[in-house]
């Protein structure tokens, strides 16, 4: 995992739970510090009373029977008592003042009757020897010297408390991560409306509800994109316009062209007028989206490739041997069939005219995607131009002459149809020489 | 190689043609009549009306965009008054481009189109082939233009000039297979011979003919998933002639 997450949730979410886990870790550690002092306290008042207790139980029996008694007395957790001639040896230090007036105060509370009270104690050790020794020197002359073990207190009382711990944070953690996706969601529909956009001007508008941000963002946006759609029809518009507004010369001018006496003349200036018709149907053709209103229908794929294959060798018949078909009799696929067909004949005629050969093989659904192929055995392609040729108006030979070719046009009408049908086209240069067009299609 | 039958049609025939340029107007008018024809030409649908009750015309050249009552309107007007006009061929003259407005156009009963800008001599090929069909159409024309044919579960579409196959796949088809297609199925178990089907679709094509025929035939064949040793639908006759053999609905 990287330390730095890529998305704007993951960031936010580390950030969040970050924080989180330091508020968590110093709050539990005031805690802790809070929770030693007490738990000393009342370890302090627990070796008390148990010392009390010891005394009260050897005080209150006749001097002659504690012997015996001593060695019946129930001692917890490693602490011992006995009954000697002098105060403890042990080598500790003084208990602290404050722990020794903490034991007095909790012996002060252990009823015990005044004749047998002690008549002087000693204390030895404490909290930090982890052992508490304590001489009481009994009325009748003897010491009763006890030993009691005082443990550093735990600082997790319990297991499940690390348990719980662990729980809470993660459940803080996931509730975060969550939150956080939710709130960053409006970010996420920004960028596939920005994405769909992209590829269709004409796509819904983003719903403009949410956080007030969020409603801004996606009305700036849809405001953005009624621009960029208006812009497109004006130039669409102004397209169709010149287009129609040169069909009436051009009209003209082939009817004009009927009544010329020179038949070599009019042979060359119709060949021009067809020629300048065609750069006004390319233009036409890419300024309008010609896929728009064309509904779409179950069209065979494999039947359209082999028309489009018949016509080109009718048109060519010097190039018929070169030719080719390879793939299923039938194969049909959802789509517009007038631009289906506009797309794969831009292929294979430059396929024809630069490669002088079509060889289209056509491969059987996989995966839902049907793929084919455009080979020629031409030059090829050199490698920068492989993307470049898909630029409107660009074309490989630097010189705009129409002797060799049109006007760059061709390739892009065919990718913006294929794409407008969730496929795509792409150029690549075959090992053996010659160009290949690939083409995809969703079945 | 025109036979003098349809020559003689051709040149008895009548046209009217509809454009709003002048130019346009003038010398497409010219152009026809030193090809033979009669023509009258104004420039709206208004000035047209005047005109049919004035002559007698076989055929209108009808431009679809014009001032006024636009040229779909005034064609769907020709058609629905089926007493007086209803006779008449329609050769659409469509924007390219405009795929919808030659679709509605067909299915309004037009005959034929051509984009604009038009070659004169391929418009001049259409406006014969129309009137050659006219005269030699079996079904009257009052019965108005077939909306789609069925033949044993194959659908032809005339409007969008499309071939669907029984499981509603279409088979695309060139012009002149379309064509051809058409031809046979107008005149469905009736044997045609390769000279009548060249006379009948010569307003398409170019090239060598009599092998055109044979390719477009195989080919269609093909399409039509029809076996060519034991073809079952497109069937060729003895003495070279095909014919299609299966029940034609007119829909």
């Amino acid at each position: 995992m990287r330390p730095w997450p890529r998305s704007l949730a993951g960031r936010t979410a580390l950030v969040l739970v970050s924080a989180l886990t330091v508020v968590q870790v110093a709050g539990l550690t005031i805690h802790a510090f809070d929770r030693i002092g007490l738990l000393r306290l009342a370890q302090t008042r627990d070796v008390a009373m148990r010392i009390a207790d010891i005394y009260r139980a050897v005080a209150l029996i006749s001097p002659e029977r504690r012997e015996a008694i001593m060695r019946d007395l129930d001692l917890r957790d490693g602490a011992t008592a006995r009954l000697e001639a002098g105060p403890p040896t042990e080598d500790l230090p003084q208990t602290p003042q404050p722990q020794r007036r903490q034991i007095a105060v909790s012996l002060g509370l252990v009823p015990v009757p005044q004749v047998d009270r002690w008549r002087e104690m000693v204390m030895l050790g404490g909290t930090a020897e982890q052992r508490l020794v304590v001489g009481m020197h009994m009325p009748q002359g003897r010491w009763l010297n006890m030993s009691v073990p005082m443990p550093p207190p735990r600082f997790w009382y319990s297991s499940s408390f690390l348990a719980a711990f662990l729980l809470m944070t993660m459940t803080a953690g996931l509730l975060t991560l969550w939150a956080v996706r939710r709130l960053t969601d409006p970010v996420r529909t920004l960028g596939r409306a920005a994405e769909a956009l992209g590829r269709d001007v004409n796509a819904p508008p983003l719903p403009e509800d949410g956080p007030t941000e969020v409603a801004t963002a996606a009305a700036a946006f849809n405001l953005m994109a009624a621009r960029i759609r208006r812009f497109v029809q004006d130039r669409t518009f102004m397209l169709t316009a010149i287009g129609h507004d040169l069909r009436t010369p051009i009209t003209r001018l082939k009817l004009r062209v009927e009544f010329m006496e020179d038949d070599e003349m009019r042979r060359k200036m119709l060949a021009d007028l067809d020629e300048l018709e065609a750069m006004v149907a390319a233009t036409l053709a890419f300024g309008r989206d010609i896929t728009t209103d064309e509904p779409v229908t179950a069209v065979d794929l494999a039947e359209l490739l082999r028309t489009i294959l018949d016509e080109a060798s009718d048109t060519n018949p010097d190039k018929a041997s070169a030719i080719a078909y390879a793939g299923p009799d039938h194969l049909p696929v959802r789509g517009r069939p007038v631009a289906l067909k506009r797309a794969l004949v831009n292929l294979v005629m430059n396929a024809l005219n630069y490669g002088a050969a079509a060889r289209v093989t056509l491969r059987l659904p996989h995966q839902g995607t049907v793929t084919l192929l455009v080979e020629d055995e031409g030059p090829g392609i050199p490698l920068a131009e492989l993307d470049r040729v898909f630029q409107p108006f660009h074309r490989v030979e630097p010189s705009r002459n129409n002797e060799t070719g049109g006007m760059g046009l061709g390739l892009p009408i065919t990718r913006n149809i294929l794409r407008a049908h969730g496929g795509d086209v792409s150029l690549s240069n075959r090992p053996t020489g010659g160009a290949r067009a690939t083409v995809t299609l969703p079945v | 190689m025109q036979s003098s039958a349809n020559l003689a049609l051709s040149a008895a025939a009548h046209i009217l043609v509809v454009d709003d340029d002048r130019e346009i107007r003038e010398l497409l008018a010219k152009f026809l009549e030193r090809h033979g024809l009669r023509v009258t030409a104004v420039r709206d649908a208004r000035e047209a009306r005047r005109a049919l009750l004035n002559g007698h015309y076989q055929m209108i050249v009808l431009d679809l965009m014009l001032p006024g009552e636009t040229g779909l309107d005034f064609a769907r007007w020709l058609r629905t008054e089926a007493s007086t006009h209803s006779h008449l061929g329609i050769v659409m003259l469509t924007a390219m481009g405009e795929e919808t407005d030659r679709i509605i156009g067909l299915e309004l009963g037009a005959d034929d189109y051509v984009a604009k800008p038009f070659n004169p001599r391929e418009l001049l090929a259409r406006i014969r082939a129309v009137l050659r069909r006219a005269a030699d159409s079996p079904q009257p024309r009052n019965a108005g233009p077939a909306r789609q044919w069925r033949f044993g579960g194959w659908t032809l579409d005339p409007a969008r000039r499309r071939l669907v196959s029984p499981d509603q796949v279409e088979v695309p088809v060139t012009g002149g297979e379309y064509d051809l297609l058409l031809a046979l199925v107008e005149r469905a178990n009736r044997v045609l011979t390769r000279d009548m089907l060249l006379d009948l679709l010569r307003g398409r094509q170019a090239g060598p003919f009599d092998r055109a025929i044979d390719v477009a035939i195989s080919r269609l064949r093909r399409k039509l998933e029809d076996d060519g040793r034991h073809a079952q639908l497109i069937k060729t006759v003895r003495g070279g002639g095909y014919v299609l053999a299966a029940e034609v609905e007119r829909l």
